[in-house]
Formats: structure tokens, sequence, C-alpha cells
């Protein structure tokens, strides 16, 4: 399996060379054989007595992360539509993008997609899934933004990259409590410990993150924004990714993790409540549409979230029409994205405002669509899919688990009219797209291009797609036993009945449901132009939008804002916030940890009155260095500081000190005023009051803050120092007498030796500096 | 007399504090200076003050102060000098280029 | 052979001071420095290959006893940065004289790195509270003579600022390991975590090592200390830029890790959990920094700041699970940043600003740089199979073990709003129709491409072939969770 997965991937690095070839071959034709090959490989599959395979690649054993590929009932649904749709995607790019454009890059995303939503289904890791999944993302981002010198491809390509992306960390964040709680990175595995997650606590949070992951990628309210702005990539791309397989992924998260899920009652309200939102709220915004694109994408909203819902309802029969409808929504859908395509690329437009009539130019187009169109809305004629998985919704609706939780028991009785209301707008956007575009009056002078229908190599795919709407909906059966029904045991973990799927149930609820929708929608429909102002009043999708924007947009003047607001490039403020910090914490820690106590006045040294001499004048000096407003006399009050610290260092008995603090102080003062012979002469510091008072704050804090330190190290009296031994081995290892220089030479030779090479590092870079200068004067 | 050196540490550490917080690069630099002193004295101290001659071998001393911290002193002076010089010279160019010795002058546009 | 340990540390070193004697021929000192830089990269991988084999090498120098003389320490940890940090130098060095100017060059630019890696390098060795200091200082003044390297006004003005912030630090530095003596009375780092621990962090032992984590915050650039990072960051040439963001704040994070693994355990309930809080705080300042500008250098230098929260998240939490991928994001980080540094200096140059509003299309002159940035900014985010992926993986599975709930939440968002900040340069700079007006005559010399390429390369091994190197970070976590083992290898007699 891992070489059906990887394939594509494989076959994206050739890319670049097969598409030199492309004036002679159009690169389409090398790729179409990937998806078709490995369509043929899982369709073998297919049969009653399918069972689940599974096969473990190492990869990062250590972290257990390994490519543990597993193939389900679900998975093998998946991989079927993926290769599937894939194939007939390719073949018809192959006539719809021309050789002018950048075809290398096209099927190398489209390859990438595969490849990650492959691996996406068939991974039984979830790190290796995860990773697949934002490879899903960042090859629908590449794909919608390819034709990226459009600003609104570029827009809608950023959209749905951060969109999906959170919601990829997101899921992200679920998987790893997961995998600590569980202490396993296989799903199967997870799925048998149910116990242990549900004890653990964090299930709501888990559910939470992985909710987040898969309605977005399922463009589940209010994540589904960034779906119709996806349409800006290329149709074919919308076709495959935004309708067929990629915003499935979500769908397919829920229904793996639901085994997990399904025991706790706020999956069912969360999952059920957000997908019927999502298909009522679509298929309202849906007929207000312009774009046949933008019709689809909505539509496709929709339908994910009746989809959706089902696998929140959690029954069983729920689940099996939830994976019935994944395969018909595909063939339905798929077609008519690219019957979409073709009316682009024949009339050069899709703004149906200017579309109508064209059933006379392109009748092939119009059969197709038709099929497609009174599929999805569910129109209930023996030879549609669309009808029975519609009406295995309704039935599902009508049969939901008892529920003890309030907002639960309410759901159940709220879901079956929102699924009608939902399905009425499936309908008017169904008919809307259909006679909106086929029939009525022909505005040829709108039209960009003259009409005619497509040539035959691009209806080859859509055709393929409507004959499985019909195959399907003759003989629905064909693939229950043998596809669907292992599907929904891939999602239940366990056996599922076999369930029988006929055209005419009797007079039931779902069938009179069905009968409101058709009834109401032919209504409304007929009626639209007098009630289509509600969107107006409704301000619908955009504000949503908006929301998006504004956060995109806050994000940028927020963060700008914040930074900007204390990185001034103020040496000052830095220094302030930096010592604030300092103070506040160390202060607060040494409070807390008892840092300053069991002071002890025992082991001092007497203080003479010269020490007290000498120190009472450099704090003098010390403090007119604040007050000076002259520079020579504030470079000789620090003199005084330096040479006052060498009388200390020679009354503290170490001689070596005061001599080399002698040393350098002089040479320090001599560089001081040279240096700052031609600098300004020092001004008042003119400052607030406040600022002030926050310096000297500032100032006091850290002093205090080393006093008492101090004092408290020195308190301190637990452990002799190592110097004795120094004192010891000075001479008889070391071979001197001066201890100071024994260390600085021997035993801290390592410390001496790079001392000298900073000051080696500093006069070169001072040397530079001056001869930067002159170099420049000289120019 | 360990802690008369301490307070008189923390009280150039302030100094140097409320000097490093003024505008003027010269301000500054002193701060920085006096910054060093309070450090290395700090160092002095905590290897305790005059409790034995100093750390020069003879026969005739039994006990010595800590030569380790005067060591660590050595090493420490030789940086700070190599770094104010640094420092210093930096000061100039930069205050030259730039036109100003005020550091609130140079706190530069926000994209360059 | 235990003299192996100072290799990295004097090869480094005597380059610097041989191709000092160069200047004059610029020729011969490039060439110096490119031979140099990988001869030291051959030593450095033979001394971890005997590190990894046989154990930490421990170099008692001058041959003087633990504690008592200085100690080099090469142990798994310090031997695997000090690997990485030759590895940022090689490619940088290749990199060098494409990008920098003559006058630069003859500057002794390329002693002055030479000196930055053997700071570096000792930081990374020592096994000496007060060598530390030193270490660092011979870095910081490499890093001071780099900064002004060109004499610009911005860069005189902004490494006016950056000197002083971190002499202060340096100071703070001194002072604490000072006080740290005064209390336990070493320097010596096992012999500091030996007494340290008898008597159980007591008294104002917590309070000197809050300090020293401020002194090391302030170099790592940790919340809320890193206000002196972006700006001096960006105003030398990108190499130089390179080697900061790579290598600077990443020893000051080393020796948080090293210093509150080995010695400061005793209060983690103090310490180590406000390590978590600064972490939170790192990333999100450090991110919504990254979004704040339009300036392509400024995002990058303020996306290191998240990262070091990452690794601080990572010795906050300080289980096995979290330690390694704080190791394994620190080696990570390194790397991408170094390339992300030397990517957008490379489009600095060819599209000649670095205002994001100013440039559109580049794609269409340059789509290999558009690729490798877009290839970067995965890597950058974590995500998989890229080598911050792993590191990242076993940071938030190490939080979710410890309960830590907020902190992945905060890392999730911090890492979608890196991937963010990193491809806005990509979604506007690079896509977009074709700038009209400005043909961009300028080529991305090859020169400047190839070691970004090796860097990223190097990224995704570390990302794609992770179980060559995961078990020895798991390793190395391992032994920093028991600190006896490191005091007994220095202590041992």
């Amino acid at each position: 399996m891992i070489f059906a997965v990887l394939i594509p991937l494989v076959f994206a690095l050739f890319i670049p060379f097969l598409s030199k070839l492309k004036d002679k071959v159009h690169t389409g034709i090398f790729v179409l054989f990937i998806p078709l090959g490995i369509f043929i490989y899982f369709i073998r599959f297919i049969g009653e007595g399918f069972s689940p395979l599974h096969h473990t690649y190492n990869w990062i054993p250590s972290l257990n992360i390994n490519f543990s590929f597993y193939l389900d009932g679900l998975s093998l649904l998946f991989v079927l539509l993926i290769s599937g749709i894939g194939t007939l995607v390719v073949f018809y790019s192959i006539y719809y993008l021309h050789k002018t454009e950048k075809l290398g890059h096209f099927y190398v995303y489209l390859l990438m997609f595969m490849s990650a939503m492959l691996g996406v289904v068939l991974s039984d890791n979830v790190f290796v899934l995860y990773g697949f999944w934002e490879l899903t993302s960042i090859s629908s981002f590449l794909l919608i933004g390819y034709w990226h010198h459009r600003e609104r491809s570029r827009y809608g390509a950023q959209k749905s990259m951060l969109i999906t992306i959170f919601g990829g960390l997101s899921m992200f964040g679920g998987l790893i409590l997961l995998t600590v709680i569980t202490g396993t990175t296989s799903i199967r595995s997870m799925i048998d410990q149910i116990d242990l997650i549900v004890s653990s606590g964090y299930l709501p949070l888990i559910l939470v993150f992985i909710l987040l992951g898969a309605f977005t990628k399922s463009a589940q309210f209010p994540f589904h924004i960034w779906l119709p702005d996806a349409m800006e990539a290329p149709t074919p791309v919308s076709a495959y990714l935004h309708s067929a397989t990629m915003v499935k992924a979500g769908i397919y998260l829920v229904a793996r993790f639901s085994a997990i899920f399904v025991v706790y009652e706020w999956f069912f309200i969360v999952v059920s409540l957000v997908g019927i939102i999502t298909l009522v709220w679509a298929s309202y915004m849906a007929v207000r549409q312009t774009d046949l694109k933008g019709i689809l994408a909505f539509s496709t909203v929709s339908q994910l979230g009746m989809i959706m819902a089902m696998l929140g309802f959690g029954t069983e029969a729920a689940v099996f029409a939830a994976v019935f409808h994944i395969l018909n929504h595909a063939t339905f859908k798929g077609s008519l994205f690219m019957v979409a395509g073709i009316i682009d690329h024949e009339t050069g437009t899709r703004d149906i405002r200017k579309l109508g009539g064209l059933l006379t130019f392109m009748p092939m187009s119009a059969t197709l669509a038709l099929f497609g169109t009174f599929s999805m809305a569910g129109v209930p004629f023996p030879f549609l899919n669309g009808f029975y998985s519609k009406e295995l919704f309704f039935e599902a609706t009508t049969n939901l688990n008892e529920n003890s939780n309030a907002i639960a028991s309410f759901l159940t009785e709220a879901i079956p009219y929102l699924a009608v209301f939902g399905s009425i707008f499936t309908f008017v956007y169904s008919m809307y797209f259909f006679f909106g575009v086929f029939t009525g009056p022909k505005k040829l002078e709108l039209l960009p291009k003259k009409p005619h229908e497509a040539p035959i190599g691009m209806l080859i795919s859509p055709i393929i797609l409507v004959l499985g709407v019909i195959l399907i909906g003759l003989f629905p059966n064909l693939v229950n036993g043998s596809l669907i029904q292992h599907a929904a045991e891939g999602i239940r973990n366990h056996a599922v009945a076999y369930t029988d799927i006929h055209f005419w149930h009797g007079f039931i609820p779902p069938f009179i449901m069905s009968l409101i929708v058709v009834g109401v929608g032919i209504i409304l429909f007929l009626t639209r132009k007098y009630w289509t102002k509600i969107y107006e009043a409704i301000p619908g999708n955009l504000s949503f939008n908006k929301v998006y924007d504004k956060l995109v947009k806050n994000v940028d003047d927020f963060s700008a804002g914040i930074t900007n607001s204390y990185m001034t490039g103020s040496l000052k403020l830095y220094m302030s916030l930096i010592l604030g910090v300092i103070i506040a914490f160390s202060f607060a820690i040494m409070f807390t940890t008892g840092g300053f106590s069991n002071i002890s006045f025992n082991d001092l040294e007497e203080i003479s009155i010269v020490d007290i001499a000498i120190v009472l004048i450099m704090v003098l000096a010390a403090i007119c260095t604040i007050f000076i407003n002259n520079k020579l006399s504030l470079i000789i009050v620090t003199g005084i500081v330096g040479f006052g610290i060498s009388i200390l260092f020679v009354l503290l008995r170490a001689p070596d000190l005061a001599l080399t603090q002698l040393v350098v102080e002089t040479v320090s003062m001599a560089l001081f005023l040279l240096a700052y012979y031609h600098l300004p002469e020092l001004r008042k510091r003119n400052e607030t009051t406040a600022t002030s008072i926050t310096n000297l704050f500032l100032a006091l804090g850290i002093g205090t803050l080393i006093t008492m330190v101090g004092i408290a190290a020195h308190s301190s009296d637990w452990f002799d120092t190592i110097s004795d031994y120094f004192v010891e081995t000075a001479y008889t290892l070391g071979g001197g007498t001066n201890i100071v220089n024994v260390i600085l030479v021997d035993m801290r030779g390592l410390d001496t030796l790079f001392e000298i090479t900073v000051l080696g590092i500093a006069a070169l870079a001072i040397y530079s500096l001056i001869k930067v200068r002159k170099n420049k004067e000289a120019e | 007399m360990e802690y008369l050196i301490l307070i008189l540490a923390g009280i150039l550490f302030a100094t140097a504090i409320y000097n490093i917080l003024q505008k003027q690069l010269l301000r500054i630099i002193i701060g920085t200076v006096l910054l060093s002193h309070g450090a290395h004295l700090v160092i002095l101290t905590m290897g305790k003050l005059k409790r034995g001659q100093p750390p020069i071998l003879d026969d005739s001393v039994t006990s010595y102060t800590d030569p380790l911290p005067q060591a660590l002193i050595l090493t420490s002076i030789v940086i700070s000098f190599g770094i104010t010089s640094l420092l210093l010279v930096l000061s100039y160019r930069a205050a030259n280029e730039n036109k100003t010795d005020n550091m609130d002058e140079m706190r530069g546009e926000s994209n360059e | 052979m235990s003299n192996l340990a100072i290799l990295p540390i004097i090869i480094p070193m005597l380059a610097g001071i041989i191709v000092a004697f160069t200047n004059k021929n610029v020729k011969v000192s490039r060439f110096l420095t490119k031979l140099f830089s990988i001869i030291s990269l051959i030593v450095v991988s033979y001394v971890t290959f005997e590190v990894f084999t046989n154990g930490s090498i421990i170099l008692e120098t001058g041959d003087w006893v633990a504690p008592y003389g200085i100690i080099l320490v090469a142990d798994e940890l310090s031997i695997i940065l000090v690997l990485t940090t030759n590895i940022i130098a090689a490619t940088t060095a290749f990199y060098a004289a494409h990008s920098l100017s003559l006058k630069q060059e003859t500057h002794y630019y390329y002693t002055f790195f030479f000196m930055l890696i053997a700071g570096v390098s000792g930081a990374f060795l020592t096994g000496d509270l007060f060598n530390l200091f030193v270490f660092f200082e011979v870095l910081l003044m490499a890093s001071y003579a780099l900064i002004v390297l060109g004499g610009d006004k911005v860069q005189l003005r902004e490494s006016v600022k950056y000197v002083l912030i971190n002499l202060f630090s340096s100071m703070l530095f001194v002072t604490a390991v000072a006080l740290l003596y005064g209390v336990v009375g070493t320097v010596n780092m096992a012999q500091i975590a030996e007494r340290v621990a008898e008597v159980e962090q007591r008294g104002i032992l917590t309070t000197i090592g809050i300090l020293l984590f401020f002194v090391f915050g302030t170099k790592a650039a940790l919340f809320p200390l890193y206000y002196w990072l972006p700006r001096p960051y960006i105003v030398p040439n990108p190499v130089v830029s390179a080697l900061f963001g790579a290598l600077l704040t990443k020893v000051g994070i080393y020796s948080i890790l090293r210093v509150f693994s080995l010695i400061f355990i005793h209060k983690m309930e103090i310490t180590h959990e406000a390590f978590i809080w600064i972490a939170g705080l790192s990333m999100i300042f450090g991110v919504i920094g990254a979004l704040s500008t339009n300036n392509i250098k400024l995002t990058i230098a303020y996306n290191i700041i998240p990262a070091i929260g990452y690794i601080i998240m990572g010795i906050g939490i300080f289980n096995q699970d979290a330690l390694s991928g704080a190791i394994y994001y620190l080696v990570h980080d390194m790397i991408i940043k170094s390339a992300l540094f030397l990517l957008v200096g490379v489009i600095a140059y060819v599209a000649g600003t670095s205002d994001l509003r100013k440039m559109k299309g580049l794609i269409h002159h340059y789509p290999l740089l558009g690729w490798l940035l877009f290839i970067a900014a995965f890597v950058l985010a974590g995500i998989p199979p890229f080598s911050g992926f792993i590191g990242k993986l076993q940071l938030l599975k190490g939080a979710a073990a410890a309960d830590e709930i907020a902190i992945i939440i905060i890392g999730l968002l911090s890492s979608l709003l890196i991937l963010y900040s990193v491809m806005k340069i990509f979604i506007r700079g690079f896509w977009g129709e074709k700038d009209e007006q400005n043909n961009y005559t300028k080529k991305a010399p090859l020169g400047t491409i190839i070691p970004i390429v090796c860097l990223l390369a190097v990224s995704v091994f570390l990302g794609v072939g992770a179980e060559f190197v995961y078990p020895s970070v798991e390793g190395i976590a391992e032994y920093l969770l028991d600190p006896e083992i490191y005091i007994d290898s220095v202590l041992k007699e």
C-alpha cells in the first residue's frame, strides 16, 4: 500500500521533466496513469467478502511514527473516490487546461494532493495521518493560488491555508492528548481503549480539538467561509479537492474517531447541530449566489453538513446513509463542477445573470446538468442516486437515539424540521442552477464568447460520473453489500446489518418529507423573485467573511500596535522594563523562598576609620556622578571612584588587584578624555519628576537587591571554599609563590587565555572602527 | 566590614543604573564603569575579607585571604576594560554619525 | 585522548588569528576560512562520534583536577550543539564572500567570525561557571565587532544599545557567579550542583538561580527581556544576522538548560513553573512581533523569540519527552534560523529592499528563492515531516503528560501565526503579477543559494531521518534528568 500512497509523490518529481515536453504531449496524459493504476489496484478489494488489510513500514519507530496503513471499508471507499475521481479529473484537465498554462506546477500540486489524501485515509498512525493532512492543506493552498496573479486567488489561498492549517494544528493537539493518554499512536488501538480515554477527563477537550480539525477541513459552519473563495482554483481542482475528496477529509476524521466519541452525548449534540446548521445555512446561501461555482461551493458545504449531521446522529442507519451519500455526492457534484467548468470554458463566464437558454447550444452539457441537479435536489426518480441517500437521511432524522440530556432531546425534536427546511433550499438552488443556465431567454450579447458544445474529451469525465448517478440510482444495491456496508462497519467498528435500499417504501415519514421538499421547493423556485429580498435583510455569509477579514486585518494592525508601543528603539525603556522585571521577580522569589533569613553578624571583620573614610568618599563620588553637568568633572569624579577601589583593594589585601586597577583606571581616564574631547557638553538632566522617581526606584531596587543577596550569601556557611587547595598547591604543583598569579596562569589558565583573546578582539574591533571612518573620510 | 563593602557595592550598582537610564551617552558609559566596580567589589566580598595576609606564599604566614576571587576579579577587570574601550570608541563614532549623543534621538524608524 | 574536548575551541581560535594576518589578501582569507571551517567540522564530527560511542570526554585543563582547575565537558548535549554550530559555521563560511563587501572582509570579518565560533563552542563545552562568563565575553566581543562591521549610521546606533544591554547582563552574570561562590565556595558546575543538592537549594540559592536565569534569559531573548534583539539583528550583513540568529540566543538558552537541569532543580515548583509561563508569553509576544512588521528581516528576527519560548517550555516541563523535544527543537532552530536569515538576506538583496510592501511577483524572476522560502516556512512552523515537527511533537507530548493544556494551545496557535508571518512574504512578495516597473536585474549568486539548500537539507534530514537522530536525543534527555551522571563523570576521583 505504501507504493500506492507514495507513487504520486514520487512521480511528481518527474513532472518538471515531463512538462518540458508539453508542446508535444499534454503533461496530463502522463499523469493520468497514476490515479488510474491506483484505482485498478484497489477496485479488486470490493466485494462481499472484503476483510481489512494492514501493512506497516517503519519510519521513526523510536517515536512510534510509522507508515502503518490500514485498509478497511471506510478507507476503501475513500481510496476509490480519490483515485477514481482523480482519474476523471486529470482526464478532464487535459482538455480544460491549455498547454500555455504552467502545467508542470499544476500536476505536481495535484499529485502531491493525491498522495496526501490517500495517506490521510489509509494511515492508522495518527501522526502520519496528521502529516498527510497538512500536506492536503498545503497542496490545496497551492492549487487555489494557481493563478496567483489574481488578487482573489491569493486571498482565497491564504484564507484556506489559515483556516485549514488552524484546524490541522488543533487536530494535532487532540491527537497528542489521545497518544499521551492511551500510550499508542494507532487509531485502532486507541479505539480499543475508550475506557481509558473517558476516565482521563480529557474527552471534552479532545473532542473540541478533533472536531475543530474536521469542521475547518470540511467547511462546516462557521468555518465554511474558505470554500467559496477556494473556487478561484481551476475547475478540475474544485471538482476534485473542494467537492469530492479533500473537503471530505473532515468527514473521514469524524467517521474514523466516532467509535471513540459516540459514547459521549456532546458528540451527538455538537456534530449534529453544526452539521444541520451548515446544511440549512449553506443551502439558504447557495440560492443567492450568482457565480455558478459559488452555487456549487455552497451546495457542497451544505451537503457536507448533511453528511456530518448523519455522523453525529450516530445510529447505524444514519452512518450507513452518510457513507452512501459520500459516494453519491461525489458523483453528482463532480459532474456538476465539470459542467460548470465547461460552461465557463465555452462561454467565458460563470455569472448566472449573464447565462440563459444554453440548452440549444450545449445539449450534452445540459443533459448532464439535468441529471446532476435533479439528483442533488433529491427528486424522486428511480434513476437518481441522490434521492436514495436523501431519503435515508430523512429516515435517519426521524429515528434518532433517545437522549436524557435536555439539549440533546430538544435537538432530536428539531432535527427533522431543519432537515426538511434545508432540503427545500437544496431543491431551489438545484433548479436555479439548471433552469437559470439552460432555459429562459438567451443573453448572447453578455457573453464574452459565442457558446458552443464542449469537445467530446471534456465531456467524457462528467458523462462517466452521470452514468454513475444513474447506475446507482437504478441498482442501489450494486455497491451496498460490497462497499457501503463495509464502510459503515469501519466507522461503527463492528458488524453492521445489511440494509436493503429500494425506491419505494410506502407513505412513511421520509417519503412525505421528500414530497414536502419537492412541493414547497417548486413553489419557492417559481416565486423566488418575490422573496429573495430577504437576503438583504439577513446579511448572510458576508458577515462571517467580514469577521475573518477583520480578524486577519486586525491581527496585523493589532500586533503592529502592541509591538510598536514598546519596541520604540528607546534604550531607556528597554532597560527599565528589564530592570523592573528583574527587581520584581528576584524580590518575590527571595521572600517566598526565605532567601533573606538567618542573617548572621558573627563572621565579620572589624571596620576601621580608614575603611569608613574611603567608602564614604566613594559613595559621595558615585552619587555626584548623577548631579554633575560638566563632562570633565564627571570623568574626574568617576576616576575618584576607580582609584578608591584601588585603595580598597590595598586595604583588603589584594595587592595584585590594586596594581591592575590603578593601571586600568589611569588608562581608562586617558581614553575617556581622548574620546570625549570632541563631544558636546553635558546637558542638565531635565526629566519629569515621574521619570526621576522611576529611575530612582529602579536604581535603588537593583542596589538593594545586590546588597541583600550579597549579605544573605555571605551569611550562609555551609561549605568551605575550594581555595585552600590553591594555597596548598600553588608552590608544590604550580611553582609560584604569588597564589593569585599561579591561579591566573595555571589553574585557570584557560580563563586568562580567553581574557586576552577578548582584549585582542576588542583591539581589532576598535582598529577597524577607526579605520572604516578614515576610509570614509578619504572617500 | 563585609556588609559595609556590600552596601557600597549596592550604592555603586544603584548609581550605575541611574546613570545608565539617562539619555546622554557619556553618562551611560560612566554608569557601566560604576557597574563593573560594583560587581568587582561583590566578587571580592564573597571570598570573605581580610582573613589573613595577601595571598603571596610566605613561610611565616599561616592564613591568607581567599585568592580565587582575586583571580576572578583580575580576569573581569581586563575584560571590562576591553569592553569599556570598545564602547567609548563605538559611542564616539555612533554619536558622530548620528549627529547626536542623545539616546532618545537614536531610536530609529520601525521599518528601515 | 581527552584533549579532543578543546579542539572545537582551539581550531577556530587559531584560525581566527591566522586569517587576521592575511587580511590584505582577501582571496587567501576566503580560502583559509573555508578550509579551516571544513577542518573544524570534520574534527568536531569525529569528536561527536567519540562522545557517542565512548561517553563524555572530560578535559581537566592544565591537569588541575576537578573541581579546582577549569573543566571542559564534551558530553552528548554540548557536543551535539557544537556540531550544529560547526555545520552553520561551515555553510556561512561559503556564503560570506558573496554577501559581504570587500571593506567588511578586509576589516577582519573572518577573524571575528572564527572568534565567535570559538566563544560559542567554548560556552557549550565548559564545565566551569566563571569560564562560561569568559566564553560569553569572547562571543559577545566578537558579536560587537561583527555588528558594527561596515560602520553604517544605523549599525552604529543599534550596536550601542546592543552593547549596553549585554554589558549590563554580563556584569550581572559575574556578580551572580560571585554570589553563588559566596554560598557554595566553588565555581565548578558539577561541584556547585553537588553542593546545592546537599543543602536542597535552601536560603538565598533560588534567588541567585533566578539572577542567573535573568542573565541567560537576556542573552536568550526570552519574554520579558528580549527588547534588545530584533533590530540589532537585522542591521548587519545577512551572514552576520544568520550567525547571530542561529547561535547567540541559543547559547543563552543552552545555559539555562544546563544550569536548570544540573544545579537549580530542587525548587522546580517555583522556577520551572515560572518558565512555562515565560514560555507562553515569549511565544505570544514573539509572534505578535513577527506579524507586526513589513520588514522581512525583522519578521525572521522576531521569530527567534517564540522558538526560544518553545525550548524554555521544554525545560519548564522537565520530563523525558519535553526535554528531548527541547533539545531537538534547539538543534532544529539553529539550522532553520540560519537558513532563513541567509534566505531573506538574498531576497532583500535581489529585491533591493526588505520592505514587503515594495515586493510583488518575485516568483516570476526567482522561482528557486520562492520555493526555498516556502519550504523553510513549513520547516519553521513544525509541519511534518520536517525537523520542527519532531521537536514540537515531543514538547507537546511532554506538556500533555504534565497536564499543561494552556501551553499546548498557545504553542499550537503560535505555530499557525509563525507560519502565517513567513507565508505572508511568500503570498505578498512572491505571488502576484509580474512587477513591470522593476525588472529585477540582480541575480541571486549560486554561492549564496547552495549554503541555504544545504541547511534546508539538514532540516529535512532531521525530520525525515529522525530515526537516525532522535534516539540519541532521547538519551541526552535521560542523561539530563539524572544530574548525578554529570557530577560523577566530572568529580570522579
